[in-house]
């Protein structure tokens, strides 16, 4: 793997470690999720419209990006892989 | 079934401290969502405004040793919170004993349905023959607590808010206080059932086929004599894009689509623990004077039912009225009044 | 009647996994809704027909600090980052909400905040309940929650 592979890879591992922390998903591991599957819908996660907006504010907190309406936020949080893409192009912290 | 009136009425809010006042601002299309402080010295100023409507609301009425007292609110003193108890019980003794009632007050602290399920629970205690009058009062005060919350979630509208409208963007945050005695001697209005309904679906989020709502309408429609003429229903009306979705849903379910319908936040904003009392007062009042207030900031309906909403002012006729409220736990509550004397 | 209690103190969640293990959702609960949600599973476990919507049933809770707890949690919160998560349980009827949610009760949901435990008034108040046309028994519970870690919870079910 190159740099850039590797810091894409630790940043999806922060991410996913930040997401199970935010959102209370109790006895997930960073191993359970995986980087493509869908975060919303019975599919995924199951998550809903609160986590949507804590997801916002993950965002804001840690990596300065800051998202506006819930409906951007649910195409930036489709999956861990879309969200940390998003965060390595957006962030200011 | 001991029938239940409103025998007196108290308004405090930023657009006017009576109806009438209220009204005339209603009719000029004014709004006004906060109180400004200026002036006041006491401690709390929602026990204040709670305190001062109930007080105009008896005016006049004889408190005896079985009546009643009910404060409607969802965050009383939270603007304290870490400062001092702020325990809502505490509020409403200290409201109640200004007045001089003598029995032990209760709260409804049921999310932004806590003005109709107050009415209702005091529609209830009279019918129990334990208590001969019930004075019922709401009250919200604004702060940095309720204002950080609704804005984290993304539910406050930057403009002023646009009940039912197809760009409606969310709801705009108001404060209050209302209160109505409640007895079984004849009165200008009746009171006449009420009820509250879960969704069981989402802790914030309303159900997309409003069937808390829906069953709500359904409930208080058992109620209508064969006589009585719905003049209109006053909605929740909060203009966020879900809520009002979700309640021309319910309306349409309930074969009301086509019953003129009120929404009074673009006024007052939401004013939460005393919306149900202020709009029910308002809706009174204005069938009354016979008209439907307009719904201020409708302009062109954006949601997937008809609904009989109007920009104008209406002629009121019909003699009876629905007040529905949802709120967060997925609760929905609905109150039927009938102009008293009229059966 | 049955009654059911949660000792102050007692660890939440090895009573859900010992009680339920499968709902997720209960992590995001607050203390207060947690407590009403145990209570109920305690009193429902074995209902017959257990998750078919129903209507008739209330569910009432009944509180001196309501979501105090909760609210602490959310006022922390607001001096970097308010949290929509602890914001929606700023409401002391969240939890008749949750109750309602799990076990598909469409019926009436209420919250009352009291001066203390007076369980005089909390039956007067829930046969006044009983008023409603629909309503054939009713969730009470009396949940006191003044911390994470400490508070008084009991339920017990009435029929009208």
């Amino acid at each position: 793997m190159d740099s850039k592979q590797i810091i894409m890879e630790q940043l999806i591992t922060e991410v996913k470690l930040k997401l199970i922390e935010a959102l209370n998903l109790d006895g997930m591991m960073p191993e359970d999720i995986d980087n493509n599957a869908p975060l919303f819908g019975d599919d995924g996660l199951g998550l809903d419209s609160i986590d949507v907006l804590e997801l916002i504010v993950l965002l804001e907190k840690n990596y300065g990006i800051r998202i506006d309406n819930p409906a951007k936020g649910r195409q930036v949080f489709q999956s861990v892989a879309v969200m940390a893409d998003y965060i390595a192009n957006n962030r200011t912290k | 079934m001991t029938k239940v009136f409103s025998i007196g009425t108290g308004l405090v809010t930023p657009l006017g401290s009576t109806v009438t006042s209220v009204l005339e601002a209603i009719r000029e299309g004014r709004s006004k969502q906060y109180f400004s402080r200026n002036g006041f010295t006491g401690h709390s100023f929602f026990e204040n405004i709670a305190l001062e409507a109930a007080q105009k609301a008896i005016s006049g009425i004889e408190i005896t040793p079985k009546t009643g007292f009910i404060l409607s609110t969802a965050k009383g003193n939270v603007e304290f919170i870490g400062r001092e108890d702020i325990s809502l019980a505490l509020s409403a003794r200290r409201i109640a004993d200004a007045l001089g009632v003598k029995t032990t007050p209760i709260v409804v602290s049921n999310a932004c349905i806590s003005g109709v399920a107050a009415m209702l629970q005091g529609m209830r205690m009279i019918r129990s023959g334990a208590f001969d009058k019930v004075i019922v009062v709401g009250a919200e005060v604004q702060s940095p607590f309720i204002e950080t919350g609704f804005d984290c979630l993304k539910a406050i509208s930057p403009e002023p808010c646009r009940p039912f409208d197809k760009d409606r963007q969310g709801l705009n945050l108001g404060e209050a206080a209302a209160a109505m005695v409640l007895c079984a001697d004849e009165g200008p209005w009746e009171i006449v059932d009420g009820v509250i309904r879960n969704d069981a679906n989402h802790i914030s989020g309303p159900s997309r086929t409003g069937e808390g709502s829906f069953k709500c309408l359904r409930y208080v429609l058992e109620s209508l004599a064969k006589e009585d003429r719905l003049s209109f229903v006053s909605v929740h009306g909060t203009a966020t894009p879900y809520n009002d979705e979700m309640e021309a849903i319910a309306l349409d379910r309930a074969g009301l689509s086509h019953v003129p319908v009120c929404a009074l936040k673009g006024y007052f904003g939401h004013t939460m623990g005393a919306a149900g009392l202020v709009e029910v007062i308002v809706c009174m009042g204005a069938h009354d004077m016979g008209f439907i207030p307009a719904s201020k900031g409708f302009g062109e309906l954006g949601v997937s039912r008809p609904v009989n909403i109007s920009a104008q002012e209406r002629p009121a006729s019909g003699n009876a009225i629905i007040k529905l409220l949802s709120g967060f736990g997925g609760v929905n509550g609905a109150l039927l009044l009938r102009k008293g004397g009229s059966l | 009647m049955k009654m059911v209690s949660i000792a102050s103190g007692t660890d939440l969640t090895a009573l859900y996994r010992k009680l339920v293990g499968n709902y997720p959702k209960f992590f995001k609960m607050d203390t207060l809704s947690k407590l009403g949600f145990l209570l109920a599973e305690m009193l429902v476990a074995d209902d017959s027909d257990r998750f078919t919507e129903r209507e008739d049933r209330a569910v009432l809770i009944f509180s001196r600090r309501g979501c105090l707890a909760n609210d602490l949690n959310y006022a922390k919160s607001m001096e970097d980052f308010p949290s929509p998560s602890l914001f929606v349980y700023t409401l002391p009827n969240t939890v008749a909400g949750e109750i309602a949610i799990r076990n598909k009760y469409q019926g009436e949901t209420g919250a009352f905040l009291l001066e203390g435990y007076d369980r005089p008034q909390i039956d007067e108040i829930v046969h006044q309940v009983f008023q409603d046309r629909i309503t054939r028994d009713a969730i009470v519970a009396w949940i006191d929650c003044p911390s994470e870690t400490e508070w008084t919870a009991q339920a017990w079910i009435v029929s009208k």
